[in-house]
């Protein structure tokens, strides 16, 4: 798969992920990732934050949607 | 952070038993002060109110402290040894002090006349005895820290459901049990009402508090223990002994 952005403007990039949401293939550069915080336990217990984040990876469009 | 504060998570715990003894025991007091007692209707409508508190409480608060706001309740899960000592300290200690202050807001708000109808204290019905009383506490108690306990600690509970099950045993408990001897299950909720009377010179309850001690401790380790040895949750490699 080749990035979508950089096909727009004509470049040829090999993708190194796809945007989990909109499925757009994405190169190093147009890639964002957006890590999603953890929480262990709850009710009855309080939550607590997670050492480990999700990783979690997105285009640019859906990025600016979602934060 | 990882996790709030143990001062945040007591402020939470404050917060949370001010609005179960103020919606709770305020039922009480709105249905003898405006509709000149409590019938059965009214105490339908009085279970649902202490349920209903303590259900959206558990969803608004439950991350933050775990929204135990009931010493009965943090004492069965530190016996069990899922809740720090020093914690517990700071819990009861929130949960008496933010069910006064309930009581209080109560007779600012309404006057002096929600202590003569009785802030919604709990007290042994007529013909009931000092031990029934315990037995009842503690038998109301078994339910709702069972439910606690098989909703929300077992972690193969129906995830988003604790809050509805528990606050639909404490109505239930209240509907069915609460002209026996109040229906209580939480010693912070009696001590409220109990400690704002004395203010105002009503001293007669303190006799009947060891009831709503006892009897809600009791009944909550029983629960913890029964259900812990019923559920084999505490024990990782349950093994099937037929
Ligand atoms: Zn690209
Ligand atoms: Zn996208």
């Amino acid at each position: 798969m080749q990035c979508y952005v950089c096909a727009q403007s004509g470049k040829e990039t090999e993708a190194l992920g796809i945007c989990i949401v909109c499925g757009m293939g994405l190169c190093k550069d147009h890639a964002i990732r957006e890590d999603v915080d953890l929480w262990e336990g709850g009710y009855p217990f309080p939550s607590k934050k997670a050492k480990k984040k999700l990783p979690r990876i997105l285009c640019a469009e859906c990025a600016e949607v979602l934060t | 952070m990882p996790q709030p504060t143990l001062l945040k998570r007591a402020i939470a715990e404050l917060i949370g038993t001010f609005v179960l003894v103020f919606l709770g025991t305020g039922s009480v007091v709105t249905s003898v002060v405006f509709f000149g007692g409590v019938d059965s209707a009214g105490l339908l409508l009085i279970g649902l109110s202490f349920g209903f508190a303590v259900m959206i409480m558990i969803y608004a608060f439950g991350h933050i402290s775990g929204t135990h706001i009931n010493p009965a309740v943090s004492i069965a899960l530190w016996a069990t040894g899922r809740f720090p000592s020093k914690d517990l300290v700071a819990y009861v200690a929130a949960q008496l002090i933010g069910a006064v202050a309930a009581s209080l807001v109560i007779v600012a708000i309404v006057g002096t006349r929600a202590v003569d109808a009785g802030l919604g204290h709990t007290m042994p019905g007529d013909g009931v005895s000092y031990w029934q009383a315990i037995a009842i506490e503690a038998v109301t108690t078994f339910f709702l820290v069972l439910v606690i306990w098989g909703a929300a600690v077992d972690k193969r509970a129906a995830g988003g459901f604790a809050g509805l099950a528990i606050g639909l045993v404490v109505a239930a408990d209240i509907i069915v049990t609460g002209p026996i001897a109040g229906a209580s299950m939480n010693p912070a909720r009696t001590f409220g009402p109990l400690l704002t009377e004395t203010f105002w010179g009503t001293t007669s309850g303190w006799e009947k508090f060891p009831i709503y001690i006892i009897g809600p401790i009791v009944g909550g380790l029983i629960a913890a223990f029964a259900y812990d040895y019923v559920s084999g949750i505490k024990s990782a490699g349950d093994k099937d002994e037929s």
